[in-house]
């Protein structure tokens, strides 16, 4: 990532030459606000992120955001109180936790998400799933951020407001949700030619990217996810949280689905699945070679040529596939001192 | 349990070519980041193009039973997505023209499927052309823009490259027992087609090209295709061939005010 202009100035002037040149140039973030525009460092392979006009990225906006992150002032007198995101959210395991129960969801490359949290209960942008955060969630307490000794004045410097909203705590969050990009692992790398992979990760690439192990299908490259909802057969009868999308839509065929995590950094981010089941990734692998259930609602992804459901993977074949999964940690991405905590 | 090609074919067949790909890609100005641009403004008045999708005259409904195969399987339909592009209108006395009507365009029937393809010239047509999927040109990796919907359909370079032309998943009954199918086409010596032969009147004022997808077709003829033995199409170069075939006359075309 890079800040695309560092001065004041040759923001406005940027600014002022986008209105002249595009019907869609990002709203200004408030009147009174002097900040500089951030752009993302993206490789040429990723799709566009989703940035509402109504809240582009600014140096300012991200570093708010960040801070929030990281403070437990966001949770004060809330349910949670005493937590901050990052509480439950580690960079060194791609912002997530192993947990009991309820698996956490890593924070990476939410830019391009479109359902947020296991079952889908926000869809839309980054601004509606913070919403969530934000009002139902943490219930952050908007007095005690306006009686901060530091928070109006990062909010007056990134909003331009001298009261602050939950609205301008969604959209610092959001921001800063943005900026969590990783772009830089060793697969990523290898596809940019800076590297080649090992014969073994070569071999894993291969099943994972042809039906012989056909996981591309809901983990497409770059971003290792397709953002949709699937029932990949954990079961074949549904209780409690393991309904899935079916608790927020009700409908049949949404029985036992999930959203799709994105497999970026999936090394370090065990427990697997919704509920944490599987500690290990040989374990993971091994459920998508013998162990899918059928049920009337499993996704039709999951059929596979012939009446078994099963892969027919060799000890070696799952080992390939298991180096291949490392390739996608990023090392860069759990270790950027600009992605830690600011306190 | 299927066999792994050697270890230099992988590297040659599945992730050398994406590395080229990413290597040549940004060298590609940002104007590649949108569709191609439609056709240059002719005499005419805006034309709309929507596309419908039905089982024999029953109107679709996703992750619902409704609908039945030639083979006699009833399904329901839970994805559908697909290109289509290298649109022509077909006159009389000359059997076609050059495509008018390039795209591409990807088509999700869970959303409204309306593009504005500017004006068009007044005139009698005697049928539709279409390629359900991606001409050659665009059927190369990266060759589209690098849109979340667009990421989502590619083809991977280990099995060819490109882009699925369609996603046609659902499930279908079998014995009494529902199992699911995924009817995916890709590869260019597996593009259909498309010949809707219905007589179309552009009349010079704003109207609406409308292309209406029987989903029946797919499983009708001139191969009576079979789901138990065809639920899962992607790779088998028969079972795609056999759906190349049968989406010939997929579509039926009107104009409408």
């Amino acid at each position: 990532m890079k800040s695309a202009v560092p001065t004041v100035q040759a923001a406005a002037l940027v600014l002022l030459c986008l209105t002249a040149c595009r019907r869609d140039v990002p709203e200004e973030p408030a009147s009174g606000a002097h900040t500089t525009p951030f752009i993302l460092d993206l490789p040429a392979n990723f799709p566009v992120p989703i940035i509402p006009a109504s809240n582009p990225l600014t140096e300012e906006g991200i570093a708010l955001g960040r801070r929030l992150y990281y403070d437990t002032l966001l949770s004060r007198n809330g349910p949670f109180e005493g937590f901050a995101c990052a509480s439950c959210h580690h960079q060194a395991t791609s912002f997530t936790t192993p947990t009991a129960g309820t698996n956490v969801l890593a924070h990476v490359n939410l830019a391009w998400g479109t359902n947020f949290l296991w079952n889908g209960k926000v869809c839309g942008t980054l601004e509606d799933v913070m919403r969530f955060e934000v009002e139902e969630f943490f219930q952050v307490d908007m007095a005690e951020l306006n009686a901060h000794p530091d928070y109006p004045q990062l909010f007056q410097e990134a909003f331009g407001i001298d009261n602050i909203t939950s609205d301008h705590v969604v959209k610092a969050l959001a921001q800063w949700f943005r900026r969590m990009v990783s772009s830089n692992s060793r697969l990523d790398r290898h596809l940019r030619g800076e590297l080649l992979l090992t014969p073994e990760e070569m071999n894993g690439a291969m099943i994972f990217l042809s039906e012989v192990g056909d996981c591309f299908h809901c983990h497409p490259l770059p971003l290792m996810t397709d953002n949709g909802f699937h029932n990949i057969g954990l079961a074949s009868t549904f209780g409690g949280f393991d309904v899935g999308r079916f608790a927020i839509t009700g409908a049949p065929m949404d029985m036992g689905a999930f959203k799709t995590p994105t497999l970026r950094n999936i090394a370090l981010t065990a427990p697997y699945m919704h509920d944490g089941r599987f500690q290990t990734l040989e374990e993971l692998v091994e459920f998508y070679n013998s162990g899918v259930q059928h049920s009337a609602s499993l996704d039709p992804l999951m059929t596979k040529p012939g009446p078994s459901l099963t892969l027919g993977l060799t000890p070696q074949d799952k080992a390939n596939l298991v180096s291949f999964l490392h390739t996608l940690t990023d090392e860069a991405f759990l270790t950027d001192p600009a992605l830690g905590s600011p306190f | 349990m299927k066999t792994l090609p050697p270890q230099s074919d992988i590297l040659r067949s599945a992730l050398l070519p994406a590395l080229l790909l990413t290597v040549v890609l940004p060298g590609c100005s940002k104007e590649d980041d949108s569709l191609p641009d439609p056709p240059s403004p002719t005499p005419g008045t805006g034309i709309t193009l929507r596309l419908e999708h039905h089982a024999d005259g029953v109107p679709l409904q996703f992750d619902t039973v409704l609908y039945t195969t030639a083979s006699g399987h009833s399904y329901s339909v839970s994805h559908l997505e697909y290109y289509i592009s290298g649109i022509r209108l077909l006159t009389a006395d000359t059997g076609d023209v050059e495509p008018m009507i390039p795209g591409p365009f990807l088509i999700n029937a869970r959303h409204e499927a309306s593009f504005d393809l500017g004006a068009l010239p007044p005139g009698d047509h005697t049928g539709v052309e279409l390629r359900l999927g991606l001409t050659p040109d665009l059927n190369l990796t990266g060759a589209l823009p690098n849109t979340i919907e667009n990421v989502n359909m590619a083809w991977p370079d280990g099995m060819g490259g490109g882009y699925h032309f369609m996603k046609f998943e659902g499930h279908f009954m079998n014995a009494g027992t529902p199992n699911g199918y995924a009817i995916h086409l890709g590869r260019n010596e597996i593009l259909p087609t498309c010949l809707a032969p219905d007589d179309l009147h552009l009349n010079g004022s704003a109207q609406t090209l409308l292309l209406r997808f029987n989903l029946n077709e797919v499983f009708r003829s001139p191969h009576t295709y079979d789901l138990v033995s065809g639920s899962y199409s992607m790779g088998d170069m028969v079972l795609m061939g056999l759906l190349r075939d049968n989406c010939a006359d997929a579509f039926t075309a009107a104009m409408e005010p």
